[in-house]
């Protein structure tokens, strides 16, 4: 009962975190089943080192990391912001939709700064946690946030220009 | 958390950039010193609000992805057998005896400890399906607590059992 609460509770935002990443529901659901595999192989040994929900976060983020990068065998950091694959911000203005345009916009965003948005702007994570469910500072998110936010502003701004 | 008490206007320029127009979503340390610049002088912070509110709007009308149907339920498939909840109340409620009525408990003692046992499992069941989003809470460990475990720690322990 203790972990279907603790399901109820978690996998949704740990699912919803792998989907916005992988774009693929059965890739999604399959790293949300090893996150919560693990959960139950480390929870004798928890050592209240974290809450649970930036734990699961993490698990699912690092999961969702290895996938992409068998997919595509490139270091995502390394690369400069517009060489990602998604569809061009052209291919997002024909969207009809705003939902789908804001989406597919998000999408193109480099991996760190979509994991940032992800978890503060759809999460609503605090800065605090998604620093760590990022294992990065809170200086490095605000910077992956604000450089993630003036991409899709510019982008927005194309959208109403064209 | 301790709060800032001064920040600059740039600062909170730099806020409205990384977290957006809201001020609930800003950092909790120095969201008041920024309400108090924004307030005192609105005017300085117009277009970037303006700006930061757009991308908001925009990115509220994202949807929601729907959790694929019977994932809990093949989750929980492969999670560890626990305790069942009867043993876990039983043994909640001796570790409460034990606790408030170490010379052991008699009516109306045990009544109110009933009811308190009850009332938490009431408070079980009642659980929704489908969570508030808020991230660990007080009723989490209230929970953990009613089924018998002290936390995550003493719940892994014995559900490895």
């Amino acid at each position: 009962m203790a972990q279907a609460a603790l399901v109820n509770r978690h996998m949704p935002v740990v699912w919803r975190v792998a989907f916005r990443m992988l774009k693929d529901r059965q890739e999604a659901e399959d790293v949300t089943q090893e996150t919560f595999l693990r959960a139950w192989k480390m929870l004798p040994d928890w050592q209240d080192r974290a809450k649970f929900s930036t734990w699961a976060c993490t698990v699912a983020l690092n999961l969702s990391r290895d996938r992409l990068r068998k997919k595509r065998p490139v270091l995502m950091d390394e690369l400069p912001e517009q060489a990602d694959h998604g569809p061009r911000p052209d291919q997002a203005l024909d969207q009809k939709q705003a939902g789908g345009r804001i989406t597919a916009l998000v999408d193109n965003l480099p991996e760190r700064q979509k994991e940032a948005l992800t978890l503060c702007a759809f999460e609503g994570m605090t800065n605090i946690e998604a620093a760590a469910a990022m294992d990065i500072s809170v200086d490095a998110l605000e910077s992956l946030l604000a450089r993630a936010r003036r991409k899709l502003r510019e982008q927005l701004e194309e959208d109403s220009k064209a | 958390m301790t709060s800032r008490s001064t920040i600059t206007q740039d600062r909170v320029l730099d806020l409205i950039g990384a977290y957006g127009s809201d001020p609930e979503s800003w950092p909790e340390d120095e969201r008041e010193a920024a309400r108090a610049l924004l307030r005192e002088d609105p005017a300085r912070f117009e277009a970037a609000l303006a700006e930061a509110r757009l991308l908001d709007e925009a990115l509220l009308r994202a949807p929601v992805p729907d959790t694929p149907a019977g994932l809990a339920e093949r989750i929980l498939a492969d999670a560890p057998r626990a305790q069942s909840a009867r043993t876990g109340l039983r043994a909640l409620a001796a570790r409460f005896g034990d606790f408030v009525f170490p010379n052991g408990a008699r009516w109306p003692a045990g009544a109110t400890l009933a009811a308190l046992v009850m009332g938490m499992s009431a408070g079980l069941v009642t659980v929704p399906a489908n969570a508030s989003e808020d991230y660990d809470s007080a009723e989490e460990q209230v929970l953990y607590a009613a089924l018998g475990f002290d936390s995550f720690d003493t719940y892994g322990q014995e559900g490895a059992e």
